[in-house]
C-alpha cells in the first residue's frame, strides 16, 4: 500500500515512534477537492458600471427645507461624429464649455473590437480636478455627469463614454478602495 | 531497520512465484510501473491552491446567450439584483420575456415598456412583502445586460422604465478590461 514511513527509533520495548502517513486517503481527498473546485469554478468574471436615474425621494414633512444652490454638473454631449462637447452647468447657467475631438481607439478583442476614448478620459480627468465640486474624501456627495446621446448611437459607444467619465477616482470616507468621482445619468432628450 | 533500499515494492506480498517474477522483471520488461508520489502530490497541491484562489462563492451570473456584452476598464463588483437582458429582438427579466426591442425601434421614440414595468413592479412589491418588515429600505438596484449593438433609444427606454418601476439605481453589466494608467 502507498505510504510514507518515518523511522525514528522504537527500541527497548518502548512504544515505537514510527509513523506512516497513509497516502491513499490523502490522494483521494485531493482528487475530491480538485473535482469540486473544477465543477464550481467561475471562469468568466463580470463587472458593472453604475448609473443613477436621479429620481428624487418623497418629501419629508418633518425636515426643514433649506434651498441649496444647484451643484455644477458636467454634461457630456456625443451627438456629432467628430467631437464631444463637455459643458459645466450650474442650474441653467453654462459655466464652461470645451470641445474634445472624437478620436476612437479600437482594441482587438477576439473576433470583435472594443472602443476606447482616451482623449476624452484625459480631458474629463483634468476637468474634474479643476471644476469638480466634491473632491474631499469626507464629502458623501458625488459630482454628477449627464450623458446626451442621439437615439442611433450603439451601446458599445455609450459604454466607452461612460468608462471615460468614470476615469477620475477619489477617496471616499475611510474606504480602502477609490471610487469613481462622477455619477452618470442619461439625458432624456 | 526501517530505511529500505529503493526499488519496486508493489505486488511483492502476493505469494505466487510467477507474479513476483513478472513484477521484478527477470529477463523481461516489468509489468508494474512505479509512480512517483512526491511529484504527483505536488502537482495536485498546486492545482488545489490555484482553484481555491480563483474560487468565487457567489457563483456564475447567468448571461443571456444572445447578448454580447461590451467591455470597460473602470468597473465595480457585481451585485445581487434583478437581471434585465436586452438583445437585438427582445427584453427579458430573469429569463422571462418582458417586451420587444424591435417595437421600440419601430416606434422611433422613447417610451415606457409596459410588460417590463409590470414585472419589475411586481418584483419590488414581492421584495417589500418578504423583506420590507425587517426595517431595510428597498435598494432599487437592477442590472442591465445590454447587447453591445443595441441602440441608445432602447437603452434609454429600458433605463427610464426601470426608474419608473422603482429601480433608479441601474447598473450595466460589462466585461472587465485590463486597467491602463492615464
Amino acid at each position: 500500500m502507498g505510504g510514507v514511513s518515518v523511522d525514528t527509533g522504537g527500541k527497548g520495548g518502548r512504544k515505537s515512534v514510527d509513523s506512516e502517513i497513509n497516502m491513499i486517503p490523502m490522494i483521494d481527498l485531493l482528487i475530491c477537492c480538485i473535482s469540486f473546485l473544477l465543477i464550481s469554478a467561475v471562469w468568466s468574471h463580470m463587472s458593472r458600471m453604475n448609473a443613477d436615474a436621479q429620481v428624487p425621494g418623497p418629501p419629508n414633512p418633518e425636515k426643514e427645507l433649506n434651498p441649496q444652490p444647484p451643484d455644477k454638473m458636467l454634461h457630456v454631449e456625443m451627438r456629432t461624429d467628430d467631437k464631444f462637447t463637455l459643458i459645466w452647468k450650474q442650474g441653467p447657467t453654462v459655466v464652461n464649455s470645451i470641445d474634445v475631438p472624437r478620436h476612437a481607439v479600437e482594441i482587438a478583442d477576439g473576433a470583435t473590437t472594443v472602443i476606447r476614448y482616451p482623449d476624452l478620459a484625459t480631458k474629463i480627468n483634468e476637468e474634474w480636478k479643476t471644476n469638480g465640486s466634491h473632491r474631499d474624501s469626507s464629502d458623501k456627495k458625488m459630482d454628477q455627469a449627464v450623458l446626451h446621446t442621439d437615439n442611433k448611437t450603439v451601446f458599445k459607444e455609450i459604454v466607452a463614454v461612460i468608462d471615460s467619465i468614470y476615469t477620475p477616482k477619489r477617496d471616499f470616507g475611510g474606504a480602502s478602495k477609490q471610487i469613481p468621482a462622477f455619477n452618470v445619468t442619461f439625458s432624456v432628450n | 531497520m526501517a530505511i529500505h533500499e529503493p526499488g519496486r515494492r508493489l505486488l511483492h506480498h502476493i505469494p505466487l512465484k510467477f507474479v513476483q517474477k513478472k513484477v521484478e522483471g527477470h529477463g523481461h520488461r516489468a509489468t508494474s510501473a512505479s509512480l512517483n508520489l512526491t511529484s504527483m502530490i505536488d502537482f495536485f497541491m498546486t492545482i488545489v491552491v490555484f482553484l481555491l484562489a480563483s474560487f468565487s462563492a457567489s457563483g456564475e451570473i447567468p448571461i443571456d446567450k444572445n447578448v454580447k456584452l461590451p467591455k470597460a476598464e473602470n468597473t465595480l463588483d457585481m451585485v445581487e439584483a434583478p437581471m434585465v437582458a436586452v438583445n437585438g429582438s427582445q427584453i427579458l427579466v430573469d429569463g422571462t420575456a418582458a417586451g420587444s426591442t424591435r417595437a421600440i425601434e419601430e416606434a422611433g421614440r422613447m417610451q415606457r415598456i409596459d410588460e417590463l414595468f409590470n414585472i419589475l413592479k411586481s418584483k419590488r412589491e414581492l421584495w417589500k412583502a418578504t423583506q420590507g418588515g425587517s426595517g431595510k429600505s428597498f435598494p432599487g438596484v437592477c442590472v442591465l445586460q445590454v447587447d453591445q449593438g443595441v441602440t441608445a433609444l432602447v437603452v434609454k427606454s429600458v433605463f427610464q422604465t426601470a426608474a419608473f418601476a422603482g429601480y433608479p439605481n441601474v447598473s450595466f453589466m460589462v466585461g472587465q478590461l485590463p486597467k491602463h494608467e492615464h
